[in-house]
């Protein structure tokens, strides 16, 4: 294992200097799988992909299988996707739903709670000695939702789920993300997959707070392709995505300073948040009335919500919660939710795990148009997702060889400008673009290295 | 009932249409669809028991929507194909029947498409097709093409056609 001392040089998070030791060595890269995703309150899903008594819906918790499901009386578990027995995975389906897991090797079986309830031949061969109360499925620590949420942690020690976030990060997640003031969300089914070259962390820095490459060089043919549009007075998909055009977006932290990072990019408030909140009435007068009065409605609600503040956010564009839980807002309600999962598959590789989510209490209309922006946008068969894959793919290629790890990258923007924002919200806001996100994200991935592993983590 | 002829002409037609594929002549291949066209890639998962079908595909395009990504494409700033990707398309195993109307034939196939990046990247797709081509003032358009691919994970993000 690489030294503490040596992790803290390459990690100088305070000056943005981060090294890509950190991103390409295989001992941190095997390091973090304990310290990293052993501890955290890792995202397994959302309660509505889980509907039924024996729902379930496969993940993973940094590289374990994991299944998520929803027992007869209704609670949530989740279980190591292998059995107790020799370690063969017992569920080998995306999702679906069960009465149980069955061993494909020896044909031990669990109940949905993750109980032993089969051995073959049993009697035969073990007689009594088999303790089938010490032999179920493997849970998972400690399981919590918040706001549909499902998430899970590895570590007994980890603090409770509302601890972790801190009330600035469940603040923004509940009105800005999870729809708490406005109905909640509504699961659409399926895991939309694809794999990358790239540490996971290059990805997730990428959502918590990189909204220099959007404008700068990696989505310019989609912007291009925007205004040559505009100029030409075509109305097609993608055009009406909420650009802006006026007003100043901010960069929200959450977490700040002080624990689990949130990030969220594009942050519409003030001119900008009417900006796009008058973009979203003009594209539900598309979609008709129903529509419009939705998007009232909801506008009326989040007022509500935020009648005590004197800044008053509307959307973001991108997000990220520490470690590898991505999310896409694109500046608008109407456009539903896009959630991703950034999976390390080893130093060098991620795995982006995809689902789509829509505002529950929206009119068909707008549903229908959220879906269909998913696929044209920050998808794998999207217009904008496939030119960041590729600039993984280069930043992979350029940096094989350990010669080119020695120098840090550069993570200097605005330094000493963080809190340059409107105050009074929870969390932070600052200026957009920023780097600050970015180093928040090292701080805290720093801190939870430097920590020595607890005697049960020694494995 | 589809004639001998009738087949060869859609077998030619499929190869034609894959290679302006491969040598990039993407306005050549939009003129092949039909005005009201549509281009599915469903998802493919594994799912057990009785569960809600996926909630949307991959890919559900309309001619409008092709012709946006081939814009975005033709803008020449898109890192995703600059430089070009190498593709070869190979189409076999193609089934000729009769379509809903007299006009209309579905056509079936398995496709194997390379595409090739840079110095060594590349990702092999694989799959089958089924396609509703029409005639359209004497020659056949591509109505409606579903896309069935191989894969439940992507190997790299989509910037190609199948």
């Amino acid at each position: 294992m690489v030294s503490i001392d040596e992790l803290r040089d390459r990690t100088d998070w305070k000056n943005g200097l981060i090294s890509p030791f950190i991103h390409f060595d295989d001992d941190v890269y095997r390091e973090e799988q304990a310290r990293v995703f052993g501890r955290a309150w890792l995202v397994v899903g959302h309660e509505d992909m889980l509907r039924k008594p024996g729902d379930y819906v496969t993940n993973y918790m940094g590289e374990v299988p994991v299944i998520v499901v929803r027992d007869l009386a209704g609670a949530i578990h989740v279980f190591l996707n292998k059995c107790a027995h020799r370690g063969v995975e017992v569920c080998l389906f995306d999702r679906g739903n069960a009465r149980g897991f069955t061993c494909s090797y020896h044909g031990w079986s669990y109940d949905l709670e993750g109980k032993l309830v089969g051995v073959p031949m049993e009697r035969a061969f073990y007689g009594d000695d088999l303790d089938r109360g010490a032999w179920g499925l493997e849970a998972v620590a400690n399981v919590a939702t918040f706001n549909g949420l499902i998430l899970a942690t590895f570590d007994p020690q980890a603090p409770s789920l509302a601890e972790w976030l801190g009330p600035d990060v469940c603040w923004w997640l509940e009105t800005f993300v999870l729809a708490k003031p406005f109905g909640g969300l509504e699961s659409l089914p399926g895991w939309h997959r694809n794999t990358s070259p790239g540490n996971w962390k290059l990805i997730s820095e990428n959502f918590i707070g990189d909204d220099y490459h959007v404008f700068a060089a990696t989505h310019v043919a989609w912007l291009h392709l925007i205004r040559e549009f505009r100029a030409q007075g075509l109305t097609h998909p993608m055009i009406t995505y909420p650009a802006m055009t006026a007003g100043i977006v901010y960069e929200g932290s959450g977490g700040y300073e002080r624990g689990c990072p949130f990030g969220m990019g594009l942050v519409t408030v003030g001119e900008a948040a009417d900006l796009a909140y008058n973009r979203d009435l003009a594209e539900a007068e598309l979609l008709g009335a129903d529509a419009v009065e939705w998007v009232r409605e909801r506008h009326r609600s989040l007022q509500i919500a935020l009648k005590d503040r004197e800044h008053k956010p509307y959307s973001f564009m991108n997000g990220l919660l520490f470690p590898n839980f991505g999310l896409m807002g694109f500046i608008s309600p109407i456009l539903g939710r896009h959630f991703l999962q950034f999976h390390p598959r080893g130093p060098l590789e991620h795995e982006v795990w995809q689902w789509t989510m829509v505002e529950r209490a929206a009119p068909q209309s707008v549903k229908d148009l959220a879906i269909q922006r998913v696929y044209q946008g920050q998808h794998m068969a999207g217009l904008i997702a496939p030119d960041d894959v590729e600039n993984f793919e280069r930043l992979v290629e350029a940096m094989r060889a350990r010669r080119t790890w020695d120098r840090p990258f550069h993570y200097g923007m605005r330094i000493g400008h963080e809190q340059d924002g409107p105050r009074g919200l929870p969390g932070n806001l600052g200026p957009n673009p920023s780097e600050a996100n970015q180093r928040q994200f090292y701080k805290f991935w720093l801190g939870l290295m430097e920590r020595p592993p607890a005697p049960a983590e020694q494995r | 009932m589809v004639t001998w002829e009738q087949k060869s002409a859609i077998e030619d037609f499929l190869y034609r249409e894959a290679m302006l594929l491969d040598e990039y002549r993407y306005e050549e291949w939009l003129a092949l669809f039909t005005e009201d066209a549509e281009y599915l890639v469903p998802l493919r998962e594994q799912v057990q028991g009785d569960v809600e079908p996926a909630g949307h595909p991959l890919i559900k395009d309309d001619k409008t929507m092709l012709m946006t990504r081939i814009a975005k494409d033709a803008t020449g700033l898109a890192h995703v194909e600059v430089p070009r990707s190498m593709t070869s398309r190979v189409i076999s195993n193609v089934i000729v029947d009769d379509g809903a109307s007299p006009d209309e034939v579905r056509v079936f196939c398995n496709f194997v498409v390379r595409q090739a990046r840079k110095l060594r990247d590349e990702a092999w797709w694989v799959g089958r097709r089924r396609d509703v081509l029409r005639r359209v003032d004497g020659s056949w358009k591509i109505a409606r093409r579903e896309v069935i691919l191989d894969t439940s994970i992507l190997p790299r993000g989509i910037s190609i056609f199948f």
